[in-house]
């Protein structure tokens, strides 16, 4: 990479030598004629270029061109092409740049201008979407909008993101915020090519996302996509490969160290030992298998995009399509899609626009199922006995093994084990805009979005679940589908008399969603030769299909009003109607005040402050994370396990059918209202050389729904109800600046931090709930509880071992020295689940940040991210599973254990005695989880303009990039930034999580 | 131009009024889903949902593996691997029990389970139309009868528990009641589950009977007598209902005591629950849960090594068919050619454990010779398999020849000769000569219980269960072997006789105390 770095600078600079001379004036003015002094005069596809004086006058030697166009480009005024005519002392006036604060954002139902928004709203651009090779449109946000933690908790192929806007507002939720795509709410942005998105609005106040209702709560991110422009056709293309590697992997024994102490091991509980001398001496020249090594591989993985826009006066187009294949970081794991876009805009008179955007999507995968749970394939790896070789001398799995982790062999499961999914998903919207008269627009915005899946599934020989029983092997396919259907009537009446501006909106809307799904199984097949791809061989089969549909009907009404110019308010109330609670109908109410201060005769001929904004709201919304159905109770058919029926007869013959009450449901449920405060400032200083943003933030969420665990004497299955009170409240800020601004050099940083403080408040009368089941082994890791925040780790407190001048102590509590050592929270001698379990931790940060550089030098760019979060803990339940001593991990695989307490060597590394207990759900798994990574770096080469244009290239810009580059962090694991997270206890959980990849990325765009 | 523009108004402004006069529908019609408002109409509603009653019991979770024995681990018929992920039976094995154990969760939930389909068929019943009045007594005479099995045991295990006969609001956090009050509640569900099952079901062995029902509350009104309720009046009353059993004729002991580790639903069985490795139904805790980790199949599967008798136990049976059957002394090692095997005894320096393990719990079913959980021969072992389609008795004819021989004699003034013809019947069956006679009332009981411990070594915690009601720890404890598990002499033995109440439920309720010593 080095060597081609150097081959571009050397042509680079051979180019400017071979400039010839041709001396041009000229000067340049603001709007007002008033001469800028500083600016810059580039001409076009090449570097020549020039400052102007005191008085806006450049100079400059043209080169061999004629007609040269110069590019005359200031900080804070919009950047101007001109094409010299000939005549010399021409002056050319730029105009302020509308680009910071001038633009037209998306607000939902409408449209406004940046500075008149009264909301906490962040706009991210095309041009900032396209800069890093993304896979997920959510990647886009990762440490560019203040409020926002955007954290990939898996790095499976395909894997989604976890955005949370301002802190953890709701217990059950996954958090994600509602993704609103060309109008379409509730959309699926896996379904969005980041390269087809022309914006991406994030809503984060209750002002803005009120307008949302009772689906807002978590926050709102607007998606717009592309049209062409007028009069020009593009081609653009934009292939990438990306080579992908585990940074980072855990420090494993090889088989002679692993069988020496397993031998110790079995030594302390007075069982012989498991290996010989012989077998160890044999394992000093065969090191034995590196299960973690084994299972993984360094994808490929390869994108390609190609579109085509443009249009006329009456028509738009623009038309896309993509196909990204990407391999995961271990074997026969892969996510493949293809995603095709036409969006058409057609004026069809004066008064009538109609918009067509069509889109569809094909994603593919093969085992991106896990989830992180220690029976994964990929934690399996790390747990495995290295002594073992992967196959035996015919070239078969060996299955199992008498040592370390009790699964089956991670290599075997994760190439015979197939769990397939294909899915179809189509989308059209179509958008009517009529201006019925002067101010009076009627927008009727309609999608309907079709999808459809199938999950084929094949665990036959050679998977952990052939191997409990071969009749248990089987085939499945589950064939799932949907479709939703939105129409949303609004008209818009904009009205201007004097000082005043006025824009109304009313809305009703109606959408609605069905799901249905076919699923057959096929258990011990007479043979596995055919895959899962005819359920008739099998020995039994089974089918269910299931029905889900649900609706909602709203009301909204929007008032922004606007005086002088410079005093802002903003007015909001939605009324939803939702089929799945008991109490249908609620409403949500917003306001927002903004006042423009640098608008007032005080501020107007201030140089230092160019644009000053103060802003503040209060708003209400909602969270329906409750399911179709949630409050009428069921009767299941099967369910109790894997059991298709009770066998009366006998195991001879047919099994009963049989249909087991559900659980127990409530009867009065709500909606989660979150009510948020926020106060804010915009600020631009010196003509848009540095930018300020600043929030503050309260948000109460009261009503919070929970999925309740019933006692187990009342069926023990979760119903939902409305459990308590949570708060966020937090600051949030964005400095941006343009620290260098040369003719050859520039450079434009921005710094985001994100404060965030969560806590729960009540929890109907009960002072905690202890919650449980993330994987199979973390049962009760977490708590909820009055006064602390979500995400609490609740176990024993761990305090090393006991040393040997403990021995009596020790003694007290049955153990000795090298047992584990146990907080004994109220003084009973004993250590026990009831007493002895306090909170160990949380996987909340404190505060999040990251820091952006773009340094442009001539042609090339150089662009860098850092990404932090600071004060998260994380619970590992990966770690323990390396370290032995339990149920489903044997012997420890983890180096860490050569360093294992002995008399002479006393560690808190604890002993494999009998006495000691080695509780999973302790401190000592508990690891502070902060980080700084350099998420992204990348460098690119806009190949110049003479070289280009001849071959009809309008633009050539080839890049290099890297992801993941390095992490700083004391966290022992893989990855700080993975979890279990699927809701708002689990964060900061982790067992088995596939990390995220370093990648390497060499791409081009290219555009004709 | 103009006109076009007003067609379009006038076209816009119908669709807007017709759209905002609302047409969407908020109702729910889960149209996938069966409700309790349309079900229990036909028979065949109601039969599905007695199934689920027995359904619950099956799993891993509740009856289905050996973890349904956790909190039996006290006693000597059972004990467990010093190291391993033994833990949760360790813990009770060790008198030194958490309300954290995971094994013992699956004793409070796999019953409670089944309690609450129970409740609903016996809410719902008497809405089911065209059928006949026998036809749903027999259906709610199951749910009766298995209701008061699933109390029986939650009671021994946990001590007070809620008495809940009826479905409850999601939200309800009822109290634990008294021990006495839930044995009421299960002497009136037996009671009626006797007057209203057929004595035998057709080709559905699975099926409670009347017969089991007056069986089980044969044993109920046995431990009764026993602590903590100590109502000895209830010794006549077991020995009643044990004797209406005997006198039925419905019953016999199979001749050969290994019949019953082989094959299922012999003339023994009593109540057995049922099971189908292919429909999802596997019978857990025999194959490889018993199996020492010491022994391999030549397919590599391995043993579980989860439970064994204790030494003393094994080494105090009298030897004879019957323990022929029940242990399993030689164990067979792989060589490292991974063809042959080495014969040890129990007690060899190349067993792990040192101990003798079960025999009758390593078959699992048995057809046309060939075994579904562990596949041997005398010198070799094929494979080793967790998943059995083995039913599970749970009551057999023995155990009511036992409940009459020790009420019999308890309830009058010594053993009858009906008490000695019931207790030598099976002893006479596993090849021991017959008790000696002219016994003590009190020498006869104990002779009894001695004699369940052996017949019934390793089941359901049969033994445990003895051992609570006639509060024998510290006898036991004496008898044990120092080569053992230790015994956490610190927790006072009179709290070991029940568990702790499983964490997650103590936590669902702050008004729940805990049981004492835990």
């Amino acid at each position: 990479m080095k060597k081609m770095l150097l081959l571009l600078l050397l042509i680079a600079s051979l180019l400017r030598s071979s400039a010839q001379n041709q001396a041009i004036s000229g000067k340049v003015t603001d709007e007002a004629g008033k001469p800028l002094a500083g600016a810059t005069v580039t001409i076009k596809g090449t570097t020549l270029s020039a400052t102007t004086d005191e008085n806006g006058i450049f100079h400059i030697n043209t080169g061999p061109q004629i007609k040269p166009v110069f590019t005359i480009s200031f900080v804070g005024y919009e950047s101007f092409d001109y094409t010299y005519k000939g005549n010399s002392n021409f002056t050319i006036s730029l105009h302020q740049d509308t680009r910071t604060l001038g633009d037209v954002i998306v607000i939902g139902y409408g449209e406004q201008r940046k500075r008149d928004v009264t909301g906490a709203t962040v706009t991210v651009k095309a041009a900032d979407i396209v800069k890093k090779p993304i896979v997920r449109v959510e990647e886009a946000l990762q440490g560019t909008v203040p409020g926002v933690t955007v954290q990939s908790v898996n790095g499976m192929p395909g894997a989604g993101l976890a955005v949370r806007i301002r802190g953890t507002a709701s217990i059950n939720n996954n958090n994600d915020p509602l993704y609103v795509i060309d109008g379409q709410i509730g959309g699926d942005i896996s379904t969005i090519s980041p390269n087809d998105i022309e914006s991406i609005e994030v809503l984060k106040d209750a002002s803005a996302t009120a307008i949302y209702g009772s689906r807002g709560s978590t926050g709102v991110v607007i998606i717009t996509t592309k049209l062409g422009k007028e009069n020009k056709t593009r081609i653009d293309i934009n292939p990438w490969v990306k080579k992908e590697m585990i940074a980072k992997e855990l420090p494993l024994m090889n088989a002679y160290q692993f069988a020496i102490a397993t031998n110790a091991q079995y030594a302390t509980t007075g069982q012989p030992p498991a290996f010989s001398d012989a077998q160890i001496q044999s394992f000093k020249t065969n090191p034995g298998t590196d299960w973690q090594h084994a299972l993984q591989d360094k994808p490929w993985v390869q994108n390609y995009q190609v579109s085509v826009s443009g249009g006329s006066n009456d028509v738009k187009y623009m038309v896309s399509y993509l196909h990204l294949d990407q391999p995961g970081l271990i074997i026969n794991q892969w996510y493949r899609t293809d995603i095709a876009r036409a969006n058409f805009l057609i004026k069809a008179s004066d008064r009538l626009n109609l918009q067509f955007n069509l889109t569809g999507s094909l994603p593919h995968n093969r085992n991106t199922w896990y989830q992180g749970d220690i029976t994964d394939p990929f934690a399996e790896a790390y747990a495995w006995d290295p002594t073992s070789p992967i196959k035996d001398a015919n070239g078969n799995f060996i299955l199992e093994s008498s040592h370390a982790a009790l699964g089956i062999n991670p290599i075997a499961q994760e190439t015979n084990g197939l769990n397939d999914n294909s899915s179809t998903n189509l989308t059209g919207t179509g958008i009517l805009t009529y201006r019925i008269i002067k101010g009076l627009t009627f927008t009727s915005n309609n999608t309907y979005s079709n999808s459809s899946n199938i999950n084929r599934q094949l665990y036959g020989p050679g998977t952990s679940t052939y191997l409990a029983n071969s009749s248990n092997g089987f085939a499945l396919q589950n064939t799932s589908g949907g479709h939703s259907f939105q129409n949303s009537n609004y008209f818009t009446y904009k009205g201007s008399w004097g000082d005043h501006d006025l824009t109304v909106t009313a809305l009703y809307e109606q959408s609605s969603g069905t799901g249905y799904n076919n699923w057959s199984k096929a258990t011990n097949l007479s043979t596995y030769s055919l895959g899962y791809y005819n359920l008739g061989l099998g020995a039994t089969q089974n089918t269910s299909s299931g029905y889900s549909s649900q609706a909602l009907q709203s009301y909204m009404g929007r008032v922004e009003y606007k005086f002088k110019d410079r005093y802002l308010l903003n007015g909001t109330i939605r009324d939803d109607g939702s089929s799945v609670l008991t109490q249908k109908y609620s409403v949500f109410p917003s306001a927002a005040l903004g006042w423009i201060i640098s608008k007032e005769d005080f501020l107007a001929s201030s140089r230092v402050i160019s644009f000053l904004k103060l802003r503040a709201s209060y708003g209400v919304t909602g969270n329906q994370t409750v399911g179709a159905y949630s409050s009428i109770p069921k009767i299941n058919v099967g369910g109790v396990e894997n059991a298709t029926g009770y066998p009366f007869n006998g195991n001879q013959s047919a099994v009963s059918i049989y249909t087991p009450l559900g659980g127990p449901v409530s009867t009065n449920l709500k909606w989660e209202r979150d009510n948020q405060t926020d106060v804010g400032i915009d600020a631009v200083f010196l003509n848009g050389l540095i930018t300020f943003t600043g929030d503050y933030y309260y948000r109460k969420v009261t009503d919070l729904l929970y999925n309740l665990t019933a006692p187990y004497y009342n069926s023990g299955q979760n119903y939902q109800i409305n459990l308590g009170s949570l708060y966020n409240r937090g600051f949030e800020f964005n400095l941006g600046a343009t620290p260098v601004s040369t003719r050859n050099f520039k450079w434009t940083t921005s710094g985001i931090i994100s404060f965030n403080t969560n806590k729960l408040l009540t929890l109907n009368g009960l002072d905690n709930v202890i919650t449980s089941n993330i994987g199979s082994a973390q049962s009760g890791i977490s708590i909820l509880k009055v006064g602390m925040p979500l995400g609490e780790f609740y176990g024993f407190k761990f305090l090393g071992t006991w040393k040997s001048s403990e021995a009596a102590q020790a003694a007290v509590y049955g153990n000795k020295p090298g047992d584990s050592k146990y907080l004994d929270v109220l003084g009973t001698h004993t250590i026990n689940a009831t007493d002895d379990r306090i909170p160990i931790g949380n996987g909340t940060p404190k505060y999040t940040f990251s820091w952006s550089n773009d340094l442009t030098y001539g042609n090339f760019t150089l662009t860098m991210l850092f990404y932090g979060s600071h004060g998260g803990q994380i619970y590992s339940g990966t770690l323990p599973y390396t370290y032995g001593g339990l149920g489903d991990a044997r012997n420890a695989t983890n180096a860490g254990i050569l360093n294992v307490w002995t008399p002479q060597h006393e560690t808190d590394v604890p002993t494999f005695s009998p006495s000691s207990n080695n509780y999973i759900n302790s401190s000592r798994w508990v690891f502070d989880g902060s980080f700084i990574k350099l998420k992204n770096i990348a460098l690119s080469w806009h190949v110049p303009q003479q070289w280009i244009t001849p071959a009809k290239v309008r633009n050539l810009e080839i890049y290099v990039s890297s992801q993941n580059v390095f992490t700083i962090t004391n966290y022992p694991g893989y990855d700080p930034e993975v979890t279990n997270m699927t809701n708002g206890i689990t964060q900061g959980l982790e067992t088995g999580v596939i990390p995220n990849p370093r990648s390497f990325t060499f791409g081009l765009r290219a555009g004709f | 131009m103009k006109a076009n523009n007003n067609r379009y108004l006038l076209a816009i402004t119908t669709l807007g009024l017709l759209l905002a006069t609302g047409c969407q529908k908020l109702d729910e019609d889960p149209k996938s889903n069966l409700t309790p408002s349309t079900y229990f109409k036909t028979q065949s509603d109601l039969d599905a949902s007695v199934a689920a009653v027995y359904a619950e019991l099956t799993p891993d979770y509740a009856f289905g593996f050996t973890t349904r024995m956790t909190s039996c681990f006290g006693a000597d018929d059972l004990t467990t691997d010093p190291g391993l992920n033994k833990a949760i039976f360790r813990e009770f094995d060790e008198l030194n029990a958490s309300s954290n154990n995971s094994g013992l969760i699956n004793q409070w939930q796999g019953p409670w389970a089944s309690i609450y389909q129970a409740n609903n068929v016996l809410a719902n019943y008497t809405k089911v139309t065209g059928s006949t009045q026998t036809a749903l007594q027999q259906s709610a005479g199951q749910a009766f009868f298995l209701r008061a099995f699933s109390y029986y045991y939650l009671v021994r295990v946990f001590g007070p528990i809620p008495d809940i006969t009826a479905p409850i609001a999601a939200n309800a956090r009822p109290q634990r009641d008294s021990v006495s009050k839930v044995y009421a509640t299960i002497v009136s569900d037996l009671q009626q589950a006797a007057a209203w099952l057929p004595a035998s079901w057709p080709s559905q062995p699975g099926r409670a009977t009347s017969g089991a029902a007056r069986s089980l509350l044969a044993d109920v009104y046995l431990s009764m007598t026993g602590w903590p309720l100590n109502q000895q009046q209830y010794y006549a009353q077991s020995a009643a209902e044990a004797d209406s059993v005997m006198t039925s004729g419905a019953y016999s002991l199979d001749p050969d005591f290994n019949t019953n580790w082989t094959t299922n639903n012999g003339p023994e069985s009593i109540f057995a629950l049922q099971f189908n490795v292919t429909a999802g139904v596997p019978e857990r805790s025999f194959g490889s849960t018993s199996v020492p980790l010491d022994e391999s199949g030549l397919d590599g599967s391995g043993g579980w090594d989860d439970f064994y008798p204790e030494i003393n136990f094994y080494l105090n049976s009298p030897k004879c068919y019957r323990s022929w059957c029940t242990y399993y002394d030689t164990l067979k090692l792989l060589n490292s050619d991974k063809k042959t095997f080495t014969l040890v005894p129990w007690n060899s320096p190349l067993t792990h454990a040192g101990h003798p393990y079960y025999k009758k719990f390593r078959h699992g079913l048995v057809t046309g010779g060939v075994a579904d959980g562990v596949k041997e021969t005398s010198n070799s072992i094929l494979s080793i398999t967790p998943s059995t389609n083995k039913a599970q008795d749970f009551i057999r004819y023995a155990m009511v020849l036992l409940d009459y021989a020790e009420a019999s004699d308890m309830a009058g003034n010594g053993p009858s000769a009906a008490s000695y013809s019931a207790v030598n019947l099976v002893r006479e069956r596993a090849g021991l000569p017959d008790m000696t006679p002219g016994l003590s009332q009190l020498a006869f009981r104990d002779s009894v219980v001695q004699e369940r411990a052996w017949e019934f070594a390793g089941e359901n915690g049969v033994r445990w269960f003895d051992i609570v009601r006639l509060q024998m720890l510290q006898k036991i404890n004496a008898a044990r072997s120092p080569l053992e598990n230790p015994i956490n002499s610190s927790n006072a033995l009179s709290t070991r006789y029940i568990a702790p109440i499983p964490f997650q439920d103590m936590s669902n309720d702050p008004n729940w105390k805990q049981n004492p010593g835990y």
